[in-house]
Order: C-alpha cells, then structure tokens, then sequence
C-alpha cells in the first residue's frame, strides 16, 4: 500500500483533532451562562475599580431585560447589558461589573432625585437555585447591593419587598465613573458562611444574577433591569459540556474513514 | 364593616378595631397656622423635614401645598380597584426653606426689614388670600390638611415592601421606618401628597395623628388629642372614632351628613372630614345682599363631590331651625366650646 493515502489520511485526522481542540475556543470562549473566575494574587489592585489585574481577567457580557415587576414603570429600563468579572485570591471573592451610563447619578438629595446602583444576587444556600426575583422564603438569597448615593449594603430577600440588611457584613465595594461607564468591585471573604450567607468555596460552582438601575430614568426598587441565572465558575469544571469534545471526536474518525475509503475505492476503481 | 345602633353601615377598612377620624369645621379656620407651627414644632423640626407640614394650611381657590397637588395623580380608579398613577412633586413645588437676614437685622444692625434673602418665589399657602371672584364678591376660604388616615390608603398599596400599614387599633397610617427604602411609590400614590421623602434618613415620613398623644404617653400620662387640634385658637377640629355612635364624629358624618370628604374621587376614603364653608351671600355694588351664593356650588362639589349639597342645605336648614329658637343637635355640636365634647377619645379604652 501505498503511504501518501496514509500520510494524508494521518494528516486529516490531526487537523480535525486541532479543529476540535481551537474551533470551540474561537467560536465561544466559554459555556453558556458561565461567569469564570481568575485565580489571582494581588488584592490591593483587585480592591480597585480601575485596578491593573482586572485587565488580566476574562469579562462575560450579560444581557439584561427589565425585570417586570409590579410597580409603576416597572419595564421602563434602559441598561441592556452590563461585562461581569469575576477573581479569587485564597482569601476573597470579587465580582466587578461595568456598563454604560451617560449621566453619573450619586444623590438622592431631591425628592425627585434617584441613584444609579447595582447589586449581585448569590442563593443563600447554593445547593439548591432560588426563583429568580429574589427568591422565596423557603430559599432565600444574599444581595450584594450598591448604589452612586450611600454606602453598599448586604441583604438577604426571600422574595420581592421582603430585602432586610444583614448585620456584620464584610462585604467591600469601589466603583468608578469615567468615559460613561461604570465600574463597581464587590468583593467578600471565601470564608464567613453562616445560615443566610452564601457558602463560597473553590470546589462549586455558585449561581448569581446582577440587577442595574439607571438612576436619571427614576429607576428604583422592581423597575430594574435584571439577568438571568449564571454561575462563577469557581468548581473544578470540565470546562464546557463532553458532548462537545465526543462530536468531534466521532466527525473527525468518520472523516478519516471517508477517506481511507474513498482513497481505496480510487485505488481499486484503477485496477492498482 | 360594623353595624351601628342607628342602623346605618359605618365601613372601616378590614382588620380594624376602630377608626379615629376628624372633622374639622371651615367656616371656623382664620388662617393663622397656629396648627401648623403646632405640627411643625411637634414633630418636624428635625433635620431633612425643614419642607415638610404634615400639618398645612391653604388658600382655595388656590394651589396649595405642594403646588397643584390636586394636578398630581394618585388614589384609586372609579371602581376603587386599581391604583391610578401619581406623579413626584418637584422640591420646589413644596417651596424650599428660605434664608432670612436675621444675623444683619438683629446683630448687625441693618436697616433692612426682615425678609428672606432669595428663593422667596414660591412657598407653603404662597398665594394666601388671593382666592377667586372679584370685587365686591370676591371669596376665598382656608382648607387645614393632614393625612386623612384614608380606610383605603393608596400609599399603602403603593409600598412594594409593606412598609406602610394601618393600624389595627385605630386606623392610623405610619411608616415602617426600618423597612422604608426610600423608594417614594407612596409619595406618587397619595393623592393627598401627604406623605413626604426625608432626603436625609432617606425614608419617607407623615402625619402620625400625634399618636403618643391619643395614646396618653404625654408627661402627665393624659390622653391627648393630637396637637393640630388642642392647639387651634377657634377649636375647628372635633376628634374621636368614626365608629363611636355617641360621639360627633358619627353624627355629622354618618346621621346628619353635613361632614364631607375632600376630593371623595380619589376614592382612599378619607377619614378627615369637612364642614363645607357656607359664606356670606353675594353684594351688590351698593353693598346691599343678593340672592347669590358667594362661593360657587360648582368649585365646592370639585373639592367636596355632590355630597356637598346637601351637607350645605342640612346646616342651612339647622341654622334657620337655631334661628327660630328651636334646637338643633348639628349646631350644637358645630358651636360647643367644651373639649369633653369636642374630643372623644377614650371611648373604646378597656
């Protein structure tokens, strides 16, 4: 037998392999609704809006909707997507998010006068996913919350209205305002779990979902535009799902296949 | 709903005992907002209430306070089911705090009067005794406002954290100051505008019916009728519960009808109540008396609804009644200087 069908079949098949391995990386960076998380070792940058190791971590763009709730103006919302960053030294978690917002709202000085703000919602207890508005009184959540006017607040909700500050927090924000955009760092200790607080550690994955409010459009309470359900991605993995990497395993043997054959039938069809 | 003995339905919202009411009587009001500092000084003194009386006194015809709230939004549709939508009131609709020259007046030595220094285009009862018609038949009348503890609050259904309620004992309406987040949905959903944002704590506060006063915490541990009231020089104000069938409350508004609500459209079901203004009848340009009413009937059924109609002809029947030296329950209730009789609130104590 000749070793040209064979060297060429060898190379198809190690293309395919690379295809397998670069094509997912290229058409999308990471599962669906995944929020990764960088290990990292320098918390003083990370404690910063603006601090340089946040351009060493991967942002997920998040596409948000109103969050549809029963109050006045309730769908009237106007932030549409907002970038999710996500670190962890071996001793805190930070979440930093960024979206766009032409006016800069820090007062609530006015009767008429709203605060932008923003806030990560994390199951209470991450064994179980919560309804998503705030979940449920039987499965309650932790709120991260943040606003341009006072300081940012922890709570817990178990459902709409029901928002109660949780006491001893130890929950740290910075946020920026520059070039229209917003940026805001929660960060909060791996360690502290408690019965209302999220348990974070590096062996699971926790779900969390983040609310912005544009505080000139007077929005506030449930007129808030809202994601869905993603998760930091703080588990072990496997990085996206196997089924992905088994197609292309099963495209890639067929493909040399064809080609063993196609070449024999060449080979047979010549009389060689 | 409570049936009382004259067999007539006293409606009280659910889950209350009893409803503590007002009735405050305009033809008695001479505008001297005693009332209002009486409020003022009670309870809003402190830091981030300087706009605020939760206790006000205004013209009508006139703007009021805030300026054109009755324009605002608010309350409830016809069929008193849905919220109808308000509006927030702009800061300078409720007037800001003007700065007076009292350091260059007092310690300087200046001759200037005592004014204040800038801001003075607008205020609380800005356009007093402007009012409306014109000579010789010009009117105005004055309209003292507090909340009016509504049986069907807006401003609690407008709270999406419950952090508005009726009391169970007596239907007063409070903020949950610990559960208020500022978010103003009651300041929109008052028609009234008688809830107010504390822009300093950040939560929203009202009129609390002097509360500790009918509870008796004062010093003397006496109960008390709330400050508006004790403190009124023409004691305009009669207070008890809608549901004492042997107070005046009851009798004016559910027997003889001649109390009636402000603004009954809105549909909260007020609990404060009004003995419309019956004015002097309309001069001639000789000075001589014509057979005219001062005030028109329509501007008084805008601010009152039809029910002011009969209210003013009942009391004008009473009135003729007094006049020919017959008695009449209505004016005497209308006329009594005694507080025993004017202040009904230890009824329903166990």
């Amino acid at each position: 037998m000749d070793r040209r069908p064979l060297l060429l079949a060898a190379v198809l098949a190690l293309a395919v392999v690379a295809t397998t391995v670069a094509v997912p990386a290229m058409v999308s960076a990471r599962p669906a609704y995944e929020i990764p998380v960088t290990a990292a070792d320098d918390p003083d940058s990370l404690d910063s809006a603006e601090g340089e190791a946040w351009t060493e971590v991967p942002a997920a763009g998040v596409p948000l909707s109103s969050a549809g709730a029963a109050v006045p103006g309730g769908d009237d919302t106007t932030v549409e997507n907002v970038r999710v960053a996500s670190a962890r030294t071996d001793e805190r978690l930070y979440v930093r998010l960024s979206w766009e917002d032409g006016t800069r709202d820090t007062g609530a000085d006015d009767v008429r006068e709203f605060p932008d703000a923003v806030a990560v919602q994390l199951p209470a207890n991450e064994s179980a996913r919560p309804p998503i508005t705030m979940g449920s009184t039987d499965n309650p959540v932790n709120v991260w919350y943040w606003n341009g006017a006072n300081a940012s607040q922890e709570l817990l909700a178990g459902g709409p209205g029901t928002t109660t500050t949780l006491t001893d927090s130890e929950l740290r924000t910075a946020a920026t305002y520059d070039g229209g955009r917003w940026r805001v760092v929660f960060s909060r200790p791996l360690a502290g779990a408690s019965e209302n607080r999220t348990t974070i550690t590096g062996t699971r994955d926790v779900d969390v979902a983040v609310a912005v409010w544009n505080g000139s459009n007077m929005e506030r309470s449930g007129q808030k535009a809202t994601s869905e359900w993603y998760y930091l991605a703080l588990g072990p993995g496997p990085q996206g799902p196997p089924y992905e990497a088994i197609l292309w395993t099963v495209a890639g043997v067929a493909i040399v296949l064809t080609t063993l054959v196609t070449i024999e039938g060449v080979r047979r069809t010549r009389g060689e | 709903m409570s049936q009382t003995g004259s067999g007539e339905d006293v409606r009280l919202a659910e889950g209350i005992d009893h409803q503590v009411a007002m009735v405050m009587d305009l033809n008695k009001c001479i505008g001297c907002q005693t009332c209002t500092i009486a409020c003022k000084t009670n309870w809003t003194d402190g830091g981030g209430r300087e706009y605020m009386y939760w206790n006000n006194v205004e013209t009508k015809p006139g703007s009021g306070y805030p300026r054109d709230w009755e324009e605002m939004g608010g309350g409830w549709d016809e069929e008193g089911q849905e919220r109808t939508p308000g509006d927030l009131p702009e800061s300078e609709d409720y007037g800001r705090p003007w700065e007076f020259n009292h350091e260059q007046v007092m310690y300087e030595g200046s001759d200037e009067p005592l004014r204040p220094m800038d801001q003075a285009d607008w205020g609380p009862n800005w356009d007093e005794d402007e009012g409306a018609g014109e000579y010789p038949n010009s009117y105005y009348f004055y309209l003292p406002r507090i909340c009016n503890h509504c049986t069907h609050p807006s401003c609690v259904e407008a709270c999406p954290r419950s952090a508005l309620y009726k009391r169970e004992e007596d239907g007063i309406v409070l903020v949950d100051q610990d559960r208020c987040r500022g978010y103003r949905y009651c300041v929109e959903g008052c028609p009234y505008k008688k809830v107010y944002y504390n822009a300093m704590k950040k939560t929203s506060e009202k009129c609390i019916f002097c509360y500790p006063r009918i509870e008796g915490e004062g010093p003397e541990g006496e109960v008390m009728a709330p400050s508006c009231a004790e403190d009124c020089p023409p004691q305009l104000r009669m207070v008890g519960y809608l549901d004492d069938e042997e107070g005046p409350i009851h009798k004016l508004v559910n027997e003889y009808e001649v109390a009636v609500r402000l603004h009954p459209e809105y549909r909260t079901e007020p609990n404060v109540y009004y003995i419309p203004p019956f004015a002097p009848p309309q001069h001639s340009e000789s000075g001589e008396s014509v057979e005219a009413e001062r005030i028109p009937r329509n501007y008084l059924e805008e601010l009152f609804g039809p029910a002011v109609n009969e209210a003013l002809n009942t009391i004008e029947r009473e009135r003729a009644r007094v006049e020919r030296g017959e008695e009449s329950e209505v004016m005497e209730m209308l006329t009594t200087t005694d507080t025993a009789d004017q202040y009904r609130l230890e009824v329903f104590d166990e």
